[in-house]
């Protein structure tokens, strides 16, 4: 154990709060200007003194906008469903294509895995603007186009390759000596990658399935030019407000709170599993 | 491979059970690559319209040219601004991003309830669309209304232009990237750093090891491989930016900022100009693989010598 | 009582009675304002749909794509309107500005079929038009069986209807008698000067009238109004900085983009009066335009002018309309003024953008989606538009010289009229259509950018940018 000297545990906390100031302030700032009206936000100099409002959650929850030039409607609700509905079922399908392909990976040596492996890798950096036009092309024969399936297909592109890579890196982590052990004691490699490898693996499994949901959360393009306007993300209709008759920052801000909640207790569910690995110990040679 | 000296209780024959175990990592894997290998056909698309002078309002003038685009690449100067504005941008933020990352790692590698609350609250900038947090920070870097220009003003930097003037552009847009992603890398290390074994440093902190002496040759050594991981797709997706750099200025002001997707965006959607977009991306493609390329080929090297080592 | 509510506007639409007679006879009658609007609404739309067998394609579905937009609101708010009268059903996907352009792009490039017809600019259509994308709409309109016949095409602003006419040629005439009709012009927007008064009052300076003029009154602001900027122009790097003020002083001065001999283009922005003007309005934004200049778009011009971080823009007149309403701080400050940048010219020579309606070549029900085109750009759709619906600018004259109209935007906005009338001749695309249309104009703005930070002196950066566009115009076979 170490000794950790008091001056040690000041500059600690120190770095610790400026990282917390310096990646939190923006957010601290987006959460008080979704309490602001716009004449409030547009202020000179900026001030942090304010007349709080709900309007621009009433505005997003009940759907409902007043601009300038008359009432809008606003589909922000549908927009959450559709990224909590994408997001939520490209991870489980990466998940459960990835996972087992990582423990191959890692596990076995085989012809041709280190060449499956860079491929799926390499099905990440095909930059989207690349593929977009000849994947609506295709969509439109194949009849995915505007669908949720479809879209969840092409989302593994950013969810699959990602998870795969990461979680391969912690199972190889993880010493195969337990698992040996476990083998000899007679279980099957099923039993053995459920009950000891994936646990072993879980801090890796949960970083790469959380940032895996980021991803898929904040993708854009891809709703966009594949689906139609029932089907679009948080990350597009978020957009409506910048309308002609001005940018409704209050609401934008809104919104980015309202589309950060999701993730954020997701995220905060998955904490146990991100640390879970440290508690089992995984010994090695 | 040790599991394979593992025998098999059972009733299955012997050569049914080999054969099982040989195809068992085939079958673990390939749903994954089948599920993507659909991309192949619109990316062959594309290939193939690189290789054509193809402008949607043009019809007249489309046609095969084979490696004209490419070549004609060479000579442009806007071309090479290209690709040098989005190596050093890539480079740049995936750098500061792996520092910075890995310093607040190690910051909060106690699993604590404060510093596990901590590291989720730190993903929150990563988890506001890069797009929306640009639009966001556009307003906060406003001279009138931001409330950073504000706060700058405040230490001296009273005509700080921020992403509108040539000189501090990179600058701003580095800061809204590493702002955005410098979470992805630290909760990757985070967790690469709380599952390595403990006995090393538990007998290094019974001989009296100096602290630096631990960091630099057991830690880092260690974490290397999730380093590279890292810093791989970082640097992959830091190449490839659009939203923040789109957001922000469009490529400008002037070219300072016309990294590879944005000019692409703009030669297909406002020009349409579909064959140059296409070889524009397939440049790009070619650098993410060859880069990745030399990353993998370190994180295998790393891992055989780790192996190697148990 | 609705039944005898709708007899009294019924005789009014017929010309039978004056307005002041059926909003008598509507009170009398107990109707309230809101109501008798409806029932006048309702009673002009069944006298649209007399002479004329609106229901010949019942039961049609149409899909339009929208773009967010008061437009495409006010449209909506009226589409019952429409959907009763022909026994259509229509439905819309609306898609932010910000991106709908490339949703449009994405739809019409993949040949879909999905939407029937979509909003657009004109400038677009000089891609759509070529590209096969969009159907002429001459043969519609001029087609007795197919326009009703009180949809009176030459109502609509003569600027605004050859401005969306292109016969495909490079640099050929826009509205010329071999043109086609890509779009049917629906809003548009010209370019003048929107200031605010409280501010100018206390700078003491009056509404500029000419270049130099607009350089002097943005400086005094800059120096004497204690806070706020001179003038706010766009900067980013788009052709949409090119499109509004710039190009609208520009061509004041009498200059082209282009010009056109034997069907081949040639730069012709580094001409000596182009480098000069290019030289003041440079000045202009480094003395007293915005310090973030080489990121504004539409939305910050408005947003600065509304929130009084700016004594006043050169942009669109209907930014300026929607920044003295709403939420903003300064909503009641801000009056309008023509402007003519050149001192020796007659008028202002304003560049409009007009937002269209298009018709897809790929939809499957055209003649049905037309009959919606017809109606949305129909003078009774217009004038419920403007007058209910914050609809500006419209596109037909008769809509300006509707009373309703004109009492309620004098009453809000003074002035708008008035900027209006003495810009209205001179309005109208003032670009040579070419299919590098965005490529070039993206060129200039990103060079004006570099010129603004002192990157390139102003006539070697004019220079070098012809050069550049000349490059480019031979290889797509159209520079000469």
């Amino acid at each position: 154990m170490e000794r950790v000297s008091a001056l040690e545990r000041v500059i600690r906390t120190v770095l610790i709060l400026l990282v917390l100031v310096f990646f939190l302030f923006p957010i601290f700032w987006i959460l008080l200007m979704s309490f602001q009206s716009n004449d409030q936000i547009l202020r000179i100099p900026p001030s942090i003194v304010f007349e709080p409002t709900i309007a621009n959650y009433a505005t997003l929850l009940t759907g409902k906008l007043q601009t300038t030039a008359g009432n809008l409607d606003v589909a922000f609700l549908k927009n959450l469903g559709n990224s909590m509905l994408l997001s939520t079922g490209s991870v489980i399908l990466s998940l459960i294509l990835g996972v087992p392909a990582a423990y191959a990976f890692a596990r076995f040596k085989f012809r041709l895995g280190e060449n499956i492996a860079f491929t799926l890798l390499s099905f990440r950096f095909a930059p989207p603007l690349l593929v977009l036009l000849p994947l609506s092309l295709y969509f439109k024969q194949l009849g995915l186009t505007d669908s949720y399936f479809g879209l969840i297909w092409i989302y593994q592109l950013i969810c699959l390759p990602l998870i795969l890579w990461i979680v391969r890196g912690y199972f190889e982590d993880v010493s195969p000596d337990i698992e040996h052990a476990y083998r000899v004691a007679g279980h099957s490699w099923w039993t053995t990658f459920r009950k000891i490898a994936i646990p072993l693996a879980m801090p890796g499994i949960a970083a790469a399935g959380l940032l895996a949901f980021i991803f898929a959360w904040n993708n854009f393009v891809f709703a966009l030019i594949l689906a139609s306007a029932d089907k679009q993300p948080v990350t597009v209709g978020a957009l409506a407000f910048v309308t002609a008759s001005g940018i409704q920052y209050g609401q934008i801000a809104a919104a980015i709170v309202l589309s950060v909640m999701p993730t954020l207790l997701l995220a905060l569910y998955a904490q146990r599993y991100l640390v879970q690995g440290l508690s089992l110990g995984a010994v090695k040679g | 491979m040790s599991l394979a000296s593992v025998s098999e209780t059972g009733s299955i024959p012997i050569r049914k059970r080999r054969f099982a175990r040989r195809a068992l990592p085939y079958l673990l894997s390939l749903p994954a690559l089948l599920v993507c290998i659909g991309i192949l056909v619109p990316f062959v698309t594309a290939a193939y319209y690189s290789l054509m002078r193809f402008r949607l309002n043009l019809p007249a003038l489309k046609g095969f040219i084979w490696f004209d685009n490419y070549i004609n690449f060479l000579s442009d100067s806007a071309f090479w601004n290209t690709v040098s504005i989005s190596l050093v941008y890539a480079f740049v933020t995936v750098a500061v991003e792996l520092v910075l990352g890995l310093g607040i790692a190690l910051l909060l590698v106690k699993p604590s309830r404060l510093n596990n609350l901590a590291s989720i609250l730190l993903l929150l900038p990563l988890m506001t669309a890069p797009a929306l947090a640009a639009l966001m920070w556009k307003l906060m870097t406003n001279p009138n209304f931001g409330i950073l220009s504000y706060l700058v003003g405040l230490i001296g930097f009273t005509d700080f232009r921020w992403a509108s003037d040539p000189r501090t552009a990179l600058l701003t847009v580095t800061l809204v990237d590493v702002w955005v992603y410098t979470p992805f890398i630290m909760i990757l290390l985070l967790a690469g750093l709380r599952s390595l074994p403990k006995q090393p440093f538990e007998a290094a902190a019974l001989d009296g090891v100096p602290r630096s002496f631990v960091f630099f040759r057991i830690t880092l050594p260690m974490l290397m491989p999730y380093i590279i991981t890292a810093s791989l797709f970082r640097l992959l997706d830091s190449i490839q930016q659009f939203d923040i750099v789109y957001s922000l200025t469009q490529g400008g002001p002037g070219d300072k900022l016309m990294v590879f997707q944005v000019q692409a965006y703009l030669e297909f959607f406002q020009y349409t100009n579909v064959g140059r977009s296409a070889a524009l991306m397939m440049v790009l493609w070619a650098i993410t693989y060859f880069l990745s390329n030399i990353f993998i080929k370190q994180w295998l090297k790393l891992r055989e010598r780790a192996r190697g080592v148990s | 009582m609705f039944e005898r509510g709708r007899d009294l506007t019924a005789r009014f639409v017929k010309g039978e009675i004056s307005r002041r007679e059926m909003l008598k006879g509507a009170s009398r009658l107990g109707l309230g304002i809101a109501t008798t609007g409806f029932l006048l609404n309702e009673s002009m739309t069944r006298a649209m749909a007399a002479d004329f067998d609106w229901m010949k394609f019942k039961g049609t579905k149409l899909k339009l794509l929208l773009n967010k937009h008061p437009y495409a609101d006010a449209m909506i708010a009226d589409l019952e309107n429409f959907k009763s009268m022909t026994g259509m059903d229509v439905s819309y996907d609306i898609f932010p500005e910000d991106v709908y352009f490339d949703k449009v792009t994405a739809a019409l490039s993949s040949s879909s079929s999905e939407y029937d017809a979509f909003m657009t600019g004109a400038y677009m259509t000089w891609t759509y038009g070529p590209a096969g994308w969009v159907d002429d709409l001459n043969e519609y309109i001029k087609d007795p069986a197919k326009t009703n016949p009180n949809y009176n095409w030459e109502d609509v602003l003569p600027g605004l209807r050859a401005s969306t006419a292109w016969n495909g040629v490079p640099g050929g005439e826009l509205g010329s008698a071999d043109a086609k009709q890509w779009c049917t012009p629906w809003g548009f927007e010209l370019n003048s000067v929107a200031y605010n008064r409280k501010i100018f009052d206390k700078v003491g300076v009056e509404p500029p009238k000419n270049m130099e003029d607009l350089m002097n009154v943005a400086a005094k602001v800059t120096k004497d109004a204690g806070g706020p900027y001179g003038i706010g122009v766009r900067g980013s790097r788009s052709w949409a900085t090119i499109h509004p003020g710039f190009l609208s002083a520009y061509s004041n001065f009498e200059q082209r983009d282009f010009t056109v001999t034997d069907g081949k283009l040639k730069a012709a922005m580094n001409t000596d009066v182009s480098k000069s003007f290019h030289k003041q309005w440079v000045q202009m934004i480094q003395d007293s335009g915005p310090k973030n200049w080489s990121t504004y778009t539409w939305y910050q011009v408005g947003t600065d002018l509304g929130a009084g971080a700016s004594g006043m823009i050169f942009d669109a007149d209907i930014l300026g309309y929607f920044m003295n309403g709403g939420d903003n701080k300064e909503a009641g400050n801000i009056a309008y003024t023509p402007f003519a940048a050149n001192p020796a010219a007659k008028a202002p020579t304003p560049n409009v953008w007009i937002w269209s309606l298009a018709l897809s070549s790929f939809s499957k029900q055209k003649d049905a989606a037309w009959y919606f085109m017809q109606w949305a750009t129909s003078t009774e759709h217009d004038l419920f538009g403007a007058r209910k619906m914050d609809f500006v600018n419209p596109v037909r004259a008769s809509v300006w010289k509707d009373e309703e109209f004109r009492a309620r935007i004098d009453k809000s906005y003074p002035g708008y009229l008035k900027q209006y009338e003495a810009s209205s001749e001179g309005s109208k695309i003032y670009f040579t259509p070419q299919p590098l249309f965005f490529d070039l104009t993206t060129q200039w703005a990103e060079t004006l950018q570099k010129m603004v930070a002192k990157e390139i002196p102003v006539d070697e950066g004019l220079d070098k940018l012809a050069e550049n566009i000349d490059k480019q115009l031979k290889d797509a076979g159209i520079g000469g």
